[in-house]
């Protein structure tokens, strides 16, 4: 009984996080269609239905905030040229040096979403916009320190082309008629330590694995009309098995309703959430540490982001 | 509204003498309206009623918010950041309503008058050029569309106050002062709460799309920081536009800049007044230069036709009770007089020269233009006017041409002609932010005023670096040199290090990634072991190594190392610093993160002079440290702990009682998460 009032609370909270982003996805979808309406009557702009929904680890420590779902943090943004999407999750590790490792992830998806509308911004270098946002945090007065994978996709309009730019074990997938048609590689040092950019505390440099923005894996690829592209934090890829998420994502291919893709994308974040939960369960995560050697069952419980987003044309 | 009301409505506003207008009651109003709708075109402004046969919209009102910014003399952020730069001023506001310190605002370098007392002060030239309220910075904007303005709000969100002036540029390519804030403005006290500033514009009819603020931080606590810039106005058709703009590029030479500085509105009512008196000089076509032939050749006679009243001679009147009948100003001696003119702003003075030949001769005396500031004629400085000063400043010593030049109204032949007249006994030359300037410009610098002990050139950056500095290597008395926010080659500067011995001040902030600061920093305690200022604000590359080398350079006594050795420790560079610079005054520390507590502690026991020091957003600072500083620096004034993450929020109210306590500005803004 508990644990299932818990459960309602925590979808009641989802949605409502879901909510408003289904509000300003819907709105979004709504106007780029008018402005697509009004300009050419012929072929749409090619552009992203999207939708986020997630879930924090600890629900206590983390009150709901807009952009971030405990340490994980994502963002969305269009310009005229490029649909833009992101994620980055936070190195849980520097809690214990007395640093919220939220406020790295954050800060880094806050300010791509700021430099996607300047003058500078190329949309067929996602590895720029992260480089910016990178350099942007040591022009900040307040020090943000930690350390932070992260995950950038962008829809160039004209080319139709998605170019994506992954660091660490976030990632993406992107499903075209029941298939996975591309998927990114985690990149990791060694088990359970991904590549991440960093921002030690002065003094510590040395000693803190901190890799730079262009060893971030770029991909550039076509995409076609009713392609479902999902990025998500190493939350949902070491819980949710592939062919479950295959199930769940072919059913959305060339869905263009707001709504409905926002139900999907809760209930990928939901099974996610039950898996990483589930003590007994084989989950990708247990797999693979079994392979390393290290006897593990179960999920794995962490932060967990989905942005689920179809290409429209 | 009748035609007859317009008319005198129109006219009263620019003529400044009242008492003629109602005089010229007899004049023909309807064909003297349509001749200054064609010599004034600035107003058309709104949908005329004397030209029924346009039919003109209205226009709508519109509110719009920046679109790019076009020019800036200062910021705090470096060039391709978005935090604290200039580019925040674009767009909607991000942060408004919220008060407080946030990186998406525009943010400029300086605050206060801090920098005034600092070792590296400079002395304005010919300071009785400028206005009361100087102005210390400025930001040039654009907007989308065309509007008569009614409004422009200015949108600050943190320690508000700043703003004095508002300018706005028309069709007619002329800058007009839509507001300027009177000094009781600046005595009330502003609320420490961000505010959408909005004063009440001059009425005018102009049509624009860029503004232009001006800013004077002497009386701000702290940064000021600006988050959007709205202009309101009615929209003109594009119609009307087009016209005008057609009009501009038909019209002859425009309008000299002696009879432009000094008559300024006034040009109107010359034409007014003798349009009604008897002796009508023909000038429909070409009033400009027959206007300027005029007033140099046959003023005098006209004025004694007309018997007007000579201004100098009421002047001499109260003199004359004093002094033996027939006795007059130009009865003192030559040079007496001249130590008079010498106290004239430029302005003053050329109105001066217009009123007799005697003054004429003796306002155009050399001596009086061995010191020149254009700054603040900024907007009317032109290639004529640089001209004409060459005539005259044959004994150029100081010349300051910032911020002049920003619409092509000065070529860059002209400016070398200018220089290779009268510069060549050049000692101070401050050419900031002048839009004017090329490769070939700073040869001519470099070539011709080899006697230069200043040179100032802020704000020259441009992409790709334009400016070629090689010839500025002949230069080898300086001992002031300013390159702030300016792109250079390393080379280059280190050959002009090396050639400088002298040299005293070096400012190289914002100076960009492609310099390798260590190396100056070597050539530095080489060559130049004189230095007494050093400004390397935002230098990134560099390192202990570099600071290690600074503190070679004994005579230092303002050191200014904002956010340089990021990431770096120190390292033994702060002690030997302190140790070997007993004379340092100023120290600006600004986000070094790698200061440690052993730093502190040096600083309170070595630093027994300092005046002003800045350890924002150091993290490893407490209380403790804080009052030691406090105790051992006896001749501290400014002490800036924003941001320092390590103070705890309770500790703040000790720190307001230790600034009283011991007479420091303790500065401690962060920014306030309402969330």
């Amino acid at each position: 009984m508990h644990s299932l009032h818990w459960t309602s609370r925590m979808i009641s909270r989802a949605l409502r996080s879901s909510f408003s982003t289904l509000l300003e996805s819907a709105t979004g979808a709504a106007a780029s269609k008018g402005g697509e309406g009004a300009l050419k009557s012929a072929s749409p702009r090619p552009h992203f239905v999207s939708v986020v929904c997630g879930f924090a680890k600890d629900n206590l420590r983390h009150k709901y905030k807009p952009g971030k779902y405990g340490e994980d943090s994502w963002f969305k943004a269009s310009t005229e040229q490029a649909d833009v999407m992101g994620v980055a999750d936070g190195v849980g590790g520097w809690r214990s040096y007395g640093i919220d490792p939220g406020e790295f992830s954050s800060f880094l998806m806050r300010t791509c979403e700021r430099l996607v509308q300047c003058s500078h911004f190329n949309p067929q270098r996602p590895v720029n916009l992260l480089a910016y946002s990178y350099c942007e945090l040591m022009e900040q007065k307040k020090p943000i320190l930690g350390s932070s994978t992260a995950c950038v996709l962008i829809l160039n309009r004209e080319t139709k082309t998605v170019h994506t730019a992954n660091i660490g074990d976030s990632g993406f997938m992107v499903v075209r008629q029941g298939e996975v048609v591309h998927k990114s590689e985690e990149q990791q040092h060694y088990f359970n330590t991904p590549f991440q950019l960093s921002l030690p505390p002065p003094g510590h440099g040395p000693n803190v694995l901190s890799d730079s923005p262009e060893s971030a894996d770029t991909m550039s690829f076509p995409v076609e009309d009713g392609d479902v592209i999902l990025i998500a934090t190493d939350g949902v890829f070491d819980n949710v098995p592939e062919d479950l998420m295959l199930d769940v994502l072919r059913d959305v291919e060339g869905e263009r309703d707001p709504v409905k893709l926002q139900m999907t994308a809760n209930s990928l974040a939901l099974m996610a959430r039950t898996l990483s939960l589930n003590s007994e369960f084989l989950s990708p995560f247990a797999l693979s540490a079994r392979r390393n050697n290290i006897q593990a069952r179960g999920g794995k419980p962490d932060d967990i982001t989905v942005v689920l987003a179809t290409v429209a044309m | 509204m009748s035609l007859l009301a317009l008319a005198q409505a129109s006219a009263s506003t620019s003529t400044s003498s009242s008492s003629d207008t109602e005089l010229d009651a007899q004049i023909d109003f309807s064909t003297m309206l349509m001749q200054r709708q064609r010599e004034l075109s600035g107003w058309f402004g709104c949908g005329s009623k004397m030209q029924p046969d346009q039919v003109e919209d209205q226009g709508y009102y519109l509110e719009q918010f920046v679109l790019g910014v076009l020019d800036f003399s200062s910021q705090y952020g470096i060039e391709y950041s978005i935090s604290y730069t200039a580019a925040n001023v674009i767009g909607r506001p991000s942060k408004f309503p919220n008060y407080g310190d946030y990186p998406e605002t525009f943010t400029m370098r300086t605050y206060g008058d801090w920098w005034q007392l600092a070792p590296s002060a400079t002395r304005e030239i010919q300071p009785q050029n400028l206005p009361k309220l100087a102005t210390h910075d400025y930001i040039v904007v654009y907007f989308e569309d065309y509007v008569v303005p009614t409004e422009v709000a200015i949108f600050e969100t943190f320690n508000p106050g700043a703003v004095i002036r508002i300018w706005a540029y028309g069709l007619t390519k002329h800058w007009t002062c839509l507001w300027e804030a009177l000094d009781t403005d600046l005595t009330a006290p502003t609320p420490r709460n961000s505010r959408r500033f909005a004063p009440t514009l001059k009425k005018t009819t102009m049509i624009t799309k860029t503004i232009r603020i001006d800013f004077n931080h002497s009386r701000l606590n702290y940064y000021t920081e600006i988050d959007a810039i709205m202009l309101c106005g009615r929209t003109v058709s594009g119609r009307l536009i087009q016209s005008i703009l057609g009009e501009q590029a038909r019209a002859t030479k425009s309008l000299s800049p002696l009879s432009k500085m000094a008559s300024g509105q006034m040009a109107g009512s010359i034409t007014c007044k003798l349009q009604s008196l008897e002796f009508k000089p023909n000038f429909r076509e070409k009033s400009d230069t027959s206007l300027h032939e005029f007033i140099s050749n046959d003023l005098g006679k006209f004025m004694m036709d007309n018997r007007l009243e000579d201004p100098l001679a009421s002047v001499s009147a109260p003199a004359a009770e004093a002094v033996p009948p027939g006795m007059c100003v130009t009865d003192l001696p030559f040079e007496i007089i001249l130590k008079i003119l010498s106290y004239l702003d430029l302005k003053s003075l050329f109105r001066v020269g217009r009123v007799s030949r005697t003054f004429y001769d003796i306002s155009t005396h050399p001596l009086l233009y061995a010191e020149l500031n254009l700054k603040p004629y900024w907007l009317v400085a032109s290639s004529e006017l640089l001209c004409t000063l060459a005539r005259r400043a044959t004994m150029l010593r100081k010349l300051d041409l910032s911020w002049c030049g920003g619409s092509n109204e000065i070529s860059p032949t002209e400016f070398k002609k200018f220089l290779t007249q009268r510069g060549d006994n050049l000692t101070h030359l401050r050419l900031n932010s002048c839009k004017f300037l090329n490769a070939s410009c700073i040869e001519n610098v470099g070539i011709v005023c080899d006697n230069l002990i200043e040179l100032s050139l802020r704000n020259c950056a441009t992409d790709p670096p334009l400016l070629n500095f090689s010839c500025l290597a002949n230069l080898k008395n300086l001992e002031r040199l300013d390159l702030f926010q300016t792109a250079f080659d390393t080379e280059l500067l280190l050959s002009m290090l090396e050639g400088n011995r002298k040299l005293k001040h070096l400012n190289l902030a914002f100076c960009g990634v492609s310099v390798n600061m260590d190396d100056v920093a070597d050539h530095l305690a080489t060559y130049n072991t004189q230095l007494v200022s050093l400004d390397l604000w935002k230098a990134h590359f560099l390192s202990a190594r570099g600071l290690l080398a600074i503190s070679r350079c004994s005579q230092l006594e303002e050191l200014d190392l904002g956010w340089c050795l990021r990431e770096a420790s120190l390292g033994d560079g702060l002690f030997q610093l302190l140790s070997n610079c007993p004379k340092l005054r100023k120290l600006f520390l600004s986000a070094v993160r790698g200061t440690t507590e052993r730093d502190l502690i040096h600083i309170a026991t070595l630093g027994k002079n300092l005046e002003q020091l800045d350890l924002m957003g150091i993290l490893n600072i407490t209380h403790e440290r804080i009052y030691d500083i406090l105790v051992h620096c006896p001749k501290l004034q400014l002490l800036d702990l924003s941001f320092c993450e390590n103070i705890m929020e309770r500790e703040f109210d000790v720190l307001a009682e230790w600034s009283r306590q011991f007479k420091v500005d303790i500065k401690s803004s962060r920014i306030f998460d309402t969330r």
